[in-house]
């Protein structure tokens, strides 16, 4: 059977390809990335969409958590200096209702009670970054303000009962805040401005009546304890936090390695195959170069 | 007995034969580079014998002329094979611009740029960071910056689609010059061939006749026949005529629906031609089917993205207390009105960072419920899948049935947002085993009846009312109520206008109201939203005809065995355009052949008529995905395409490289073998002068009667 004569020009088209390979192949060297394009790995490549979204949640979800982080840790000190406060102020009644202080030094301790409360109060409108951190969902509005119009004085509140969460990329909801009300104006004997406002009260004219003092007293006990309770509830966001941002962390690494592998180029392996095709194409070409000689045809054996 | 004189007769002619055999090696070698040539080899023909006193001599030979080395079959299939490798190489160059637009991100941050995978995970992560901290606004500039990017780099993609598109529409329509020439020089070679060599290979001729054939089947799938007298004639691959004999049709092209269609002989067989082969094949492939369903899987990406985090913003209360309203919607993206085109005008209209709405409706401007609601809507499984169905029913047609009688098949069908529709196939019986279909698709518009007193119904784009409507209306008429029974609609009736004077349905049913008497109802069409107000009442259904593609009527044809022969296919691009609820054209396919081959439709004697059906449609919610799982479907599926036809790129050019060497092998001019022939004739040659200088030396001892002066 004849050959094909014109077989060089296929020869040129394998060595066509052998060339695209390494272009390839060095580009995958120089950009160290093993895709570049869909229908390399059509699979690899939505793997990747999808891989790519996890870690970019994660890395989001670090960003907000050193957020409210420091939201959730203004909170916790705002309420520790808030439970200070508490203490000095029932250390100064329970002085003052031992009965043995005269009206002057009555009226200092209910001096001193007036500034506690202030000191309290203003505690209690603390802001973080211009919002304010207990006054609910109404961030923009002072949360707490006094009226000394009835005596005892009247502190109300002027915020919401509304709770932010922060979620989690894996769909948990971490409590951000505590409304003011919650924390300061508790319900019966666990209102913490109700019952300074009753100890400046009794204290102001001078004269203790020393069972409704006593009763007073112990009442801002309570409540003291009812804002330490209501602080653990933000010292358990900012444990969830720490735990959920290292849980994230952790998983992005992972994600991470994992999006590596799938989209990285193995260096050693292209390495390799760009070193086979090397060699390919200088082989391809030395027989082009040999069929291509002269000497080859039978017409250079005709006589001249 | 031979003489001497027969002899020289004898050798003068093998050395004219060489001589001719010589030129013939001198054309090949000559024409070793010409494209479409074949190489001729001399035709040796031994004389007939000289009988004398009844004992035979031979006569010598004679070159009777030149005769090329074709294998008419197997550059046909050459042909045809160079038909699919360049149909599928024209879509493969299509296909790689169109995922060079979606690019797989590595994760390094260089890679990012215009990857919407990226881009739709940062909008709903801008929406997590605003939960920390919903009144910050630096973190609400930083929901609008990534909405920005979002929208830009899907309408980027939508452009840079549409242009692609366009490109292809262009290139496509520059083929059908090169198309018209060659069928116009391929007739005319025909003409002379039958005039010169009715019988024969035509050499020459014939070579550049199956030039110009190899180059038009590169260009559009044809088939060819061989006619009498050598000629040849041409058709598409679907069969129609484009060569015969001596005649050539041109194929004329013209725009319809934006993009340039084919034409050959006043019929539209773009279709025909897409899925033929040939590069044209391969262009439109591309423009018609791979690019549009780019283009359909971003419109519906865009379309739920932007209805989904609209509608939620709207919903919410803004950093100033604000909440959206019908009046003063708090919409982020431009809001799409219809599934198609979104993608292209995505953008994000929204100015003010303050008017995100964070909080849930009614809380303060520190609530962040709205914000995680809309950094939940990622995981949520909004986007249904695009529409694009088929559907098949096994059908028996009885040929008993009268001519002019009917039957029918129905089938569900669901658009791009899982709306389902009662799709209905009419066989009309037109005699002589021919049967008329005729596939209706009956939309039944919503009503909306947000506002009171009054009930509207938005058509989609060029929807005509259906008889089947049967609207009624109640209103006040003289002292007390009267209701208008639904007043007949004809086929294709327009919704109309009020005029005056009112047109169409709008008319229909203002005389009818009058008729009753009654008054303080108004209907009017504004901008396709029919709208009835002042009614006490209304009942029954507005349904609409969306704008049905030509081929949802057609002819079946059965043998008279009852097997279905024409179509020989199943019907594909159907299409349904503007729906009432704004979703992408439905496309559809009608199987009418199963997988195995075998008619789903056939035409028996038996009476009975038997249905079934299936589709690939989804209703509403039953596959929907979350944005981001859509996207990677999508990126996989094109990925998934582009490696398809890459493969089958591959796969048919090593085909034709196969059938071009053995045509090669066969027809080229092979050096070598010119060169043995030019050896084996100089030396043919050589003794036949030899021979011939001999008998000159004996004819002239001959003639000289042994003197040897007189005659040398």
């Amino acid at each position: 059977m004849r050959v094909d004569p014109s077989y060089v020009s296929n020869l040129v088209g394998s060595l066509d390809q052998s060339q695209a390979n390494e272009q390839q192949l060095t580009a995958e060297l120089s950009s160290g990335v093993s895709i570049s394009s869909l229908s390399q790995n059509p699979v690899a490549s939505g793997e990747n969409v999808l891989l790519l979204n996890q870690i970019q949640q994660d890395d989001s979800f670090t960003q907000s958590s050193s957020l409210v982080s420091g939201q959730l840790q203004v909170a916790d000190s705002t309420l520790g200096s808030v439970v200070t406060e508490l203490t000095s102020a029932i250390s100064l009644a329970t002085s003052a209702n031992n009965g043995t202080m005269n009206s002057s030094d009555v009226k200092s301790i209910a001096n001193q009670i007036s500034g506690i409360l202030d000191e309290v109060q203003s505690l209690a409108n603390t802001s973080y970054q211009g919002q304010y951190i207990f006054s609910g969902g109404q961030t923009s509005t002072t949360p707490f303000t006094t009226s000394t119009a009835t005596s005892p004085a009247v502190t109300t509140y002027n915020g919401d009962n509304d709770i932010n969460y922060l979620g989690t990329p894996n769909g948990q909801k971490i409590q951000l805040n505590v409304p003011g009300s919650q924390i300061f104006l508790g319900a019966g004997s666990n209102s913490v401005f109700g019952a300074l406002n009753s100890l400046v009260a009794d204290y102001s004219s001078g004269s203790v009546n020393t069972a409704q003092a006593v009763s007073d007293t112990e009442a801002l006990g309570t409540a003291m304890n009812y804002v330490s309770q209501q602080r653990v509830t933000i010292d358990n966001s900012i444990t969830q936090v720490t735990t959920a941002s290292e849980a994230v962390t952790s998983d992005e690494t992972q994600l991470t390695s994992a999006q590596s592998n799938l989209m990285q180029a193995d260096v050693a392996t292209v390495s390799t195959q760009l070193s086979l095709s090397e060699t390919q194409q200088t082989a391809l070409e030395d027989v082009i170069a040999q069929l291509n000689s002269t000497s080859n045809s039978l017409f250079s054996k005709l006589p001249a | 007995m031979g003489t001497i004189s027969s002899a020289f007769s004898l050798i003068s002619g093998a050395l004219n034969a060489d001589q001719a055999a010589l030129s013939i090696t001198a054309n090949n070698v000559a024409n070793a580079s010409t494209p479409g040539y074949t190489q001729e080899v001399p035709t040796w023909q031994e004389n007939d014998p000289l009988t004398i006193n009844g004992v035979s001599y031979g006569n010598g030979v004679t070159e009777t002329g030149a005769k090329s080395l074709r294998d008419s079959v197997l550059e046909e299939r050459l042909d045809q094979q160079q038909q699919l490798a360049s149909a599928s190489s024209a879509r493969l160059t299509a296909l790689d611009g169109v995922q060079a637009l979606f690019t797989p991100d590595s994760g390094s941050s260089s890679s990012k740029a215009g990857d919407i995978g990226g881009d739709i995970t940062s909008f709903f992560s801008s929406f997590s960071q605003l939960e920390a901290q919903p009144t910050d606004n630096a973190l609400r500039q930083g929901v609008l910056s990534s909405a920005t990017t979002l929208a830009g780099d899907v309408s980027n993609a939508a452009d840079s689609l549409n242009t692609q598109r366009a490109g292809l529409d262009q290139e496509a329509a520059g083929v059908t010059s090169q198309v018209n020439s060659l069928t116009s020089a391929i007739s005319q070679l025909n003409l002379q061939i039958q005039s010169t060599s009715p019988n024969a290979d035509a050499g020459t001729l014939e070579d550049q006749r199956d030039e110009d054939v190899s180059q038009l089947s590169q260009l559009i799938g044809i088939n060819q026949v061989t006619t009498q007298d050598n000629g040849l004639s041409i058709t598409t691959t679907s069969g129609q005529l484009l060569v015969s004999e001596g005649s050539n049709f041109q194929l004329t092209t013209g725009a319809v629906g934006g993009v340039t269609d084919f034409f050959l002989g006043g019929s539209d067989i773009t279709s025909e031609l897409a899925s033929g082969g040939g590069q044209l094949g391969g262009y439109l492939t591309a423009r018609d089917e791979d690019i549009p369903s780019a283009l359909a899987s971003l419109d519906q990406l865009a379309y739920s993205v932007s209805t989904n985090v609209n509608a939620l913003n709207n919903t919410g209360t803004d950093l100033d207390g604000t909440t959206g309203s019908v009046a003063n919607p708090l919409y982020i993206f431009n809001q799409p009105t219809t599934v198609a085109g979104s993608a292209a005008n995505m953008s994000v209209i929204m100015t003010d960072p303050n008017q995100i709405a964070a909080a849930a409706a009614g809380q303060g401007s520190g609530d962040n419920s709205n914000a995680i609601a809309m950094a939940n809507l990622q995981n949520q499984s909004l986007i249904p899948p695009v529409a694009t169905s088929s559907f098949s029913m096994v059908q028996n047609l009885s040929s008993a049935t009268a001519i002019g009688g009917t039957a029918s098949g129905n089938i569900t069908v669901y658009d791009s947002l899982g709306k389902s529709y009662d799709a209905t196939v009419t066989y009309t019986n037109q005699g002589n085993n021919t049967w008329d279909y005729s596939i209706s698709m009956p939309d039944t518009v919503t009503p909306d009846t947000s506002v009171a007193n009054q009930v509207s119904y938005q058509f989609g784009a060029g929807e005509t009312v259906d008889p089947g409507t049967n609207l009624t209306i109640t209103g006040a008429s003289g002292g007390g109520v009267a209701t208008i029974t639904a007043p007949q609609v004809v086929a294709g009736e327009a919704v109309g206008t009020a005029g005056p004077p009112p047109t169409g349905y709008v008319a229909a049913l203002d005389a009818a109201l009058t008729a009753k008497g009654i008054t303080g109802v108004t209907v009017t069409n504004t901008g396709g939203v029919l709208t009835i107000a002042g009614a006490t009442a209304t009942s029954g259904n507005v349904i609409a005809d969306p704008v049905a593609s030509a081929n949802a009527t057609g002819t079946l044809q059965f043998n008279a065995a009852g097997v279905l022969t024409s179509p020989a296919a199943n019907v594909s691009g159907l299409t349904f355009a503007g729906l009432s609820d704004g979703g992408a054209t439905l496309n559809l396919q009608w199987g009418l052949y199963a997988a195995n081959g075998t008619a789903n439709i056939s035409q028996t004697a038996a009476a009975s008529l038997q249905s079934a059906q299936s589709q690939n449609g989804a209703a509403g919610g039953s596959d929907d995905q979350t944005p981001i799982d859509f996207y990677s479907n999508f990126v996989s599926t094109l990925g998934a395409t582009v490696s398809g036809v890459q493969a089958e790129n591959t796969a048919q050019n090593a085909s034709v490289t196969q059938l071009q060497t053995q045509n090669n092998a066969l027809s080229s001019v092979n050096l070598n073998d010119e060169a043995s022939a030019l050896s084996t004739l100089q030396t043919a040659y050589q003794a036949a002068s030899q021979v011939f200088s001999m008998l000159n030396t004996i004819m002239a001892a001959a003639l000289n009667l042994g003197d040897q002066t007189t005659v040398s």
